[in-house]
């Protein structure tokens, strides 16, 4: 069966630890996220925000429940099967240390393609390094970038292979307004530009405002989603909540 | 402050057992040592314990007997009870191969009557009873493969060959082996025949031994003996039993003295991986240090966390090494004296001394990380580093630049072969302080070497490979002490296998130079017990054998060489060095020394080695005086030949030698008409002798050859465990900096590397390292064994001999071991999580 979601969980349950210090970071999600579309995570700190990303993206393992990308049911591969599938399907970014420091920029860009054995189209690597704009800085180290240009780097890296969906914690989380934005407005561009979906974690309703939909969570379950959002409308959302927490 | 450190050090479970093992492996190379020593000691201690029954002994020193009147004289002296008289003489045991058996026994004392004095406890089969039967000693049958019951021959005096069966075997007890003066009294007989037959092998008694009245003082009685039998010496149990002791001790003392600086290697490389340990884990902790100063630590505060650190896991080292080490040593042991019975030995001196060294080591090693901890800035707590290392300090670079010139400029200066003593050992020292130079200069070679080889391989390679090679060339100054443990274990295995093979090489060129092809060589079975067992004395031919060679009618020329350590003095001072009276006649025919200036004319005075001329600044012509067994001679230097200098002699004319040097011949050089005929009939007349050995120029050449090698062979066997602490050092470097990069190796997870290509970027950076340390090393040990062979042996600095087998079984070594040593860590990284890239602290 096809859908035109690019990523679907049914069921999706993550349990932490047993007994009676058991944690339940994820009850019962049922979730979609459209193709093509940047769709953002919101929800309070530990409410399971990035376990769902983890366990969606094939990094984590999950307690119940399935999780698709496309045709594919990550739950039914082992980890090699699983390493190859983020490798040339899915594209990731986090909140920091996302290069190795003894790459240089392009190298890290490249590595995933390489990681493949497969040769870099250049004109692909020269239209992404143009759109993220770093091309003076691709000999340098990680070390001699800023924070906004690393995660530059980094979302380069997750675009080169031509990825099924990018996944994003917190990208921007340490990065200032000027170095957040320049990131966002990389990965909004990718969605409109190349069809990407994306799929990103954040807790500032600024950052949820460049996207497409947002998904809010709340102590492990999805608890409201928005169309369209804007800084306002998702913050409003976000106090409409905590009050029916209350 | 001490509780912090302790949660500290339990938190950190790996770092701490591989710090705790390098630790314990340095204290546990010095209390083996020691106990290998104080044990050897212990066992020969237990040899001999005192005899019930005999208070003093007397006897007649070289080779003299006493006779039975002797004997009754007394036993008739006031204060003695009884005197029991005791036989030795030549009864050299025949092992299974035909030649004689190595004995620690002067072979006109190997043999002995059995008597029930206490000095036989027989521990197999019974005492002799028959002509044709023999008991063996225990030891020694047992070295030689005889067993009792087995048919065997004994060499008796005239050449007589006894055909005897082994009917037991004993464990002796001596009264001491030697007298204060150093004169053999009651060394352990090999061969014991019945008390009558005994007594049929030899005229009179080599000693007597006094049971004292009681009342009676030991001391008083050996002083009377004295004078009443003349030319006798008599001393009591108790003294000769002293005298044992003390030469036990001062054996012990050499053998330690000898082992311990391979101890002291293995501490030494200990020292690397220790520093290398608390360098990384200053490093890991760099944070946390940085908090400790921001909230009000005072530098020697923090510096002070670190050293107590070191001290607490100095202090467990040393007693987990101590221990290991009270273990290993009997292992030791065990393996090289097998078939002995052992006493095993461990002194408190021993673990206290092996575990003060591992303390001092390890604190010594910490210290550096220690000031680094000191030093950390307050700031460092709120910057966000990803642990890129600083630079390379310069300092070390440029001192290591400066030592390296100067070592090398000293190794030239002094390089030419004919240089005096003094100057050889500024050469040697030259080698070492370059080879300080070198390590120091690790950092900054490890970085252009690994830096090139990245760039080389840049497009040819995967991705593991290059993250390998990065991470190996990240920190030079880890890769460098790192590495730094593997080049000197391999430098020092290099070094000596150079100095070895160069000399194999020269002994052979130097026996071509001298010795005819043709040329039959006639010397005694040399009888050696291995290695570690000296020999009692060199065995020597007598000049009837010499005769019987020399009265065939195919030889030609039966030249006797006869060795003595001579005193020779020359215009610039005196020394002691072995000197040959040979027959003229010989040389040119059965010897041909390779002159190299003047002529091989002994009626003109000496030929000796240019070597040695070129160390005592004598030139042909010039006067110096031999000083042999009392007899002086003022003489020339004739001529000068070509030999190594461990191989050199003084060739001097018998016919001006003492007549008792003259008649002890420690080779015949043979040849004739025919030389193939010669050999023959040599072959003929003695070949068949367990006491001589015929030979030719290869079979020389061979034996030496492999007599050197086996001497170097124990050397390398014990840096063998410099390596083994070498390859442990770069387990515990890779095991560390995997774990402190898991964040980045978590990254590398997520974004699409399988396990296995983790597990290749870890062996690729072992193999980096120990393949890198292992070149430097290689290199470095055949240009310190070139510098040693120029300095030791007086040879071309440029033209060492390259010992090839050695450095490629070091190299494929090397690669071996960058495999292994990255089984652990590689394992350790594979497994790492994805996610701990993103959810770590
Ligand atoms: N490895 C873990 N072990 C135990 N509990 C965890 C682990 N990771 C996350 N949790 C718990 O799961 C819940 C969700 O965490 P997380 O997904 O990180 O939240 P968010 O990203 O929304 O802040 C939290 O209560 C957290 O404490
Ligand atoms: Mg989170």
């Amino acid at each position: 069966m096809t859908t035109h979601a690019a990523v679907r969980t049914t069921g999706l349950t993550k349990t932490y630890g047993a007994g009676p210090s058991q944690v339940r970071a994820l009850t019962d999600v049922d979730a979609e996220f459209a193709r093509a579309e940047f769709t953002a995570i919101m929800g309070p700190s530990g409410s399971g925000k990035s376990t769902l990303l983890h366990c969606v993206a094939g990094l984590d393992t999950l307690s119940a429940g399935r999780v698709w990308i496309g045709d594919t049911d990550l739950t039914g591969l082992d980890d090699d099967a699983l390493t190859v599938f983020r490798r040339d399907r899915l594209g990731f970014v986090f909140q920091a240390f996302n290069l190795l420091p003894t790459l240089t920029a392009r190298e890290n860009i490249v590595l995933p393609l390489e990681l493949a054995r497969r040769r870099p189209d250049p004109e692909k690597v020269a239209g992404i390094v143009d759109a993220v704009g770093l091309s003076d800085r691709l000999d340098h180290r990680p070390s001699e970038l800023s924070g906004g240009q690393q995660q530059r780097v980094a979302c380069a890296r997750a675009l080169v292979t031509g990825p099924e969906v990018v996944f994003a914690d917190e990208p921007t989380g340490a990065l200032d307004s000027t170095s957040s934005a320049e990131v966002l407005g990389l990965l909004r561009h990718s969605a409109d530009a190349f069809g990407q979906t994306v799929v990103m974690v954040t807790h500032d309703p600024s950052a949820a405002a460049y996207a497409d939909s947002v998904l809010f969570l709340d102590d492990g379950r999805v608890v409201d989603s928005l169309r369209g959002p804007t800084a306002d409308s998702v913050l409003d959302r976000i106090k409409a909540l905590e009050k029916a927490v209350r | 402050m001490l509780r912090a450190i302790l949660r500290d050090l339990r938190e950190h479970k790996v770092r701490v057992a591989m710090t705790l093992a390098a630790i314990a492996l340095g204290a546990c190379a010095v209390v083996a040592s020691w106990v290998v020593s104080d044990s050897t000691i212990a066992t020969l201690a237990a040899g001999t314990e005192s005899r019930e029954g005999v208070d003093a002994a007397a006897w007649r020193g070289d080779e003299g007997i006493l006779s039975e009147a002797d004997r009754e004289a007394l036993e008739d002296m006031e204060g003695v009870a009884s005197a029991r008289s005791v036989t030795a003489f030549r009864a050299g045991l025949i092992g299974p191969d035909g030649d004689l058996v190595g004995s620690t026994t002067p072979l006109d004392m190997t043999g002995t009557g059995w008597d029930d004095s206490g000095r036989f406890s027989l521990v197999e089969g019974r005492s002799p009873r028959a002509p044709e039967e023999i008991a063996v000693d225990r030891v020694t049958a047992e070295q030689a493969g005889i067993a009792v019951g087995e048919d065997t021959g004994v060499l008796l005096d005239g050449g007589h060959i006894a055909e005897v069966t082994v009917v037991g075997a004993f464990d002796y007890r001596t009264l001491g082996e030697h007298d204060a003066d150093d004169a053999w009294v009651d060394p352990r007989p090999d061969v014991v025949f019945d008390a009558r037959s005994a007594q049929e092998h030899t005229p009179g008694f080599a000693r007597v031994e006094l049971a004292a009245a009681s009342g009676a003082d030991p001391e008083q009685v050996s002083r009377d003996a004295e004078s009443v039998v003349a030319g006798a010496s008599a001393a009591s149990a108790t003294t000769l039993a002293e005298v044992s002791d003390e030469g036990q001790r001062d054996a012990a003392r050499e053998l330690r003295l000898s082992l311990l600086p391979f101890a002291g290697i293995a501490m030494l490389v200990g020292v690397f991986v220790i520093s290398n340990t608390f360098r990384l884990l200053v490093t890991q902790r760099t944070r946390h240090f940085a908090l400790l100063r921001a909230v009000g630590a005072r530098r020697a505060q923090v510096r002070a966390t670190v050293v107590v650190e070191a001290l607490v896991l100095g202090a467990v080292g040393a007693v987990l090494g101590s221990a290991l080490g009270a273990v290993l040593g009997p292992a030791v042991l065990t393996v090289l004296r097998p078939g002995e019975e052992l006493v095993f030995a461990v002194s408190p001196v021993a673990l206290f001394a092996g575990g003060l060294a591992a303390i001092v080591t390890t604190v010594a090693a910490a210290y550096g990380a220690a000031r680094r901890a000191g030093s950390v800035a307050p700031m460092a707590a709120l910057r966000e580093g990803t642990g890129e290392p600083g630079g390379v300090r310069r300092g070390r670079h440029l001192l290591g630049a400066v030592l390296l010139l100067a070592g090398v400029a000293a190794v030239l200066a002094t390089s030419s072969p004919s240089e005096a003593a003094a100057s050889r050992i500024i050469g040697l020292a030259g080698a070492a302080v370059s080879a300080v130079g070198v390590l120091l200069l690790t950092p900054a070679f490890t970085r252009a070497a690994l830096g090139l080889v990245s760039g080389v391989v840049r497009n040819g390679a995967g991705p593991a490979t290059r993250l390998g090679l990065r991470n190996a060339a990240r920190d030079p100054r880890r890769a460098a002490s790192t590495v730094g443990a593997v080049t000197v274990g391999l430098a020092l295995v290099c070094a000596i296998a150079t100095l070895s093979a160069t000399f194999a090489s020269l002994i052979a060129s130097t026996t071509e130079a001298n010795v005819p092809e043709s040329t039959t060589v006639v010397e005694p079975a040399a009888g050696d017990r291995g290695a570690l067992v000296p020999a009692a004395e060199d065995p020597v031919l007598e000049s009837t054998d010499v005769a019987e060679i020399a009265a065939l009618s195919e030889v030609g020329t039966a030249m006797a060489g006869s060795d003595a350590m001579a005193r020779i003095d020359h215009p610039g001072g005196s020394t002691r060095r072995v000197v040959s009276a040979v027959d003229p006649e010989g040389l040119g025919t059965a010897l041909t020394p390779h002159m190299l200036e003047g002529e091989a004319d002994l009626d003109r005075g000496v030929i000796m080695a240019e070597t040695q001329a070129d160390m005592l600044g004598l030139g042909v012509g010039d006067r110096l005086t031999l000083g042999i067994e009392g007899v002086d001679l003022e003489t020339r230097v004739a001529g000068l030949y070509e030999a190594t200098e461990m191989s050199a002699s003084v060739f001097f004319d018998v016919a001006d030698a003492p007549h008792e040097l003259a008649d002890r011949v420690n080779r015949v050089h043979v040849t004739g008409p025919d030389p193939q005929a010669a050999r023959a009939a040599v072959e003929e007349a003695v070949g068949d002798r367990p006491d001589v050995m015929v030979s030719d120029r290869d079979a020389l050449i061979e034996r030496d050859v492999e007599r050197q090698q086996a001497g170097f062979m124990v050397m390398n066997a014990m840096f063998g465990l410099v390596i083994l602490v070498a390859v442990f050092g770069v387990v515990n470097t890779l095991v560390l900096s995997v774990r402190e990069r898991g964040r980045e190796i978590g990254m590398l997870r997520a974004v699409g590397a399988r396990r296995r290509t983790v597990h290749r970027v870890i062996r690729v950076e072992s193999l980096a390292l120990c393949v890198f340390g292992g070149l430097l090393g290689i290199v470095l040990g055949v240009g310190v064994g070139a510098v040693m062979q120029n300095a030791m042996l007086g040879q071309s600095l440029w033209t060492p001999t390259v010992p090839v087998p050695v450095i490629a079984t070091a190299a494929a070594g090397t690669v071996a071991l960058g495999v292994i040593a990255a089984v652990w860590p590689a394992g350790v990284a594979a497994r790492t999580d994805p996610l701990e890239a993103i959810t770590a602290e």
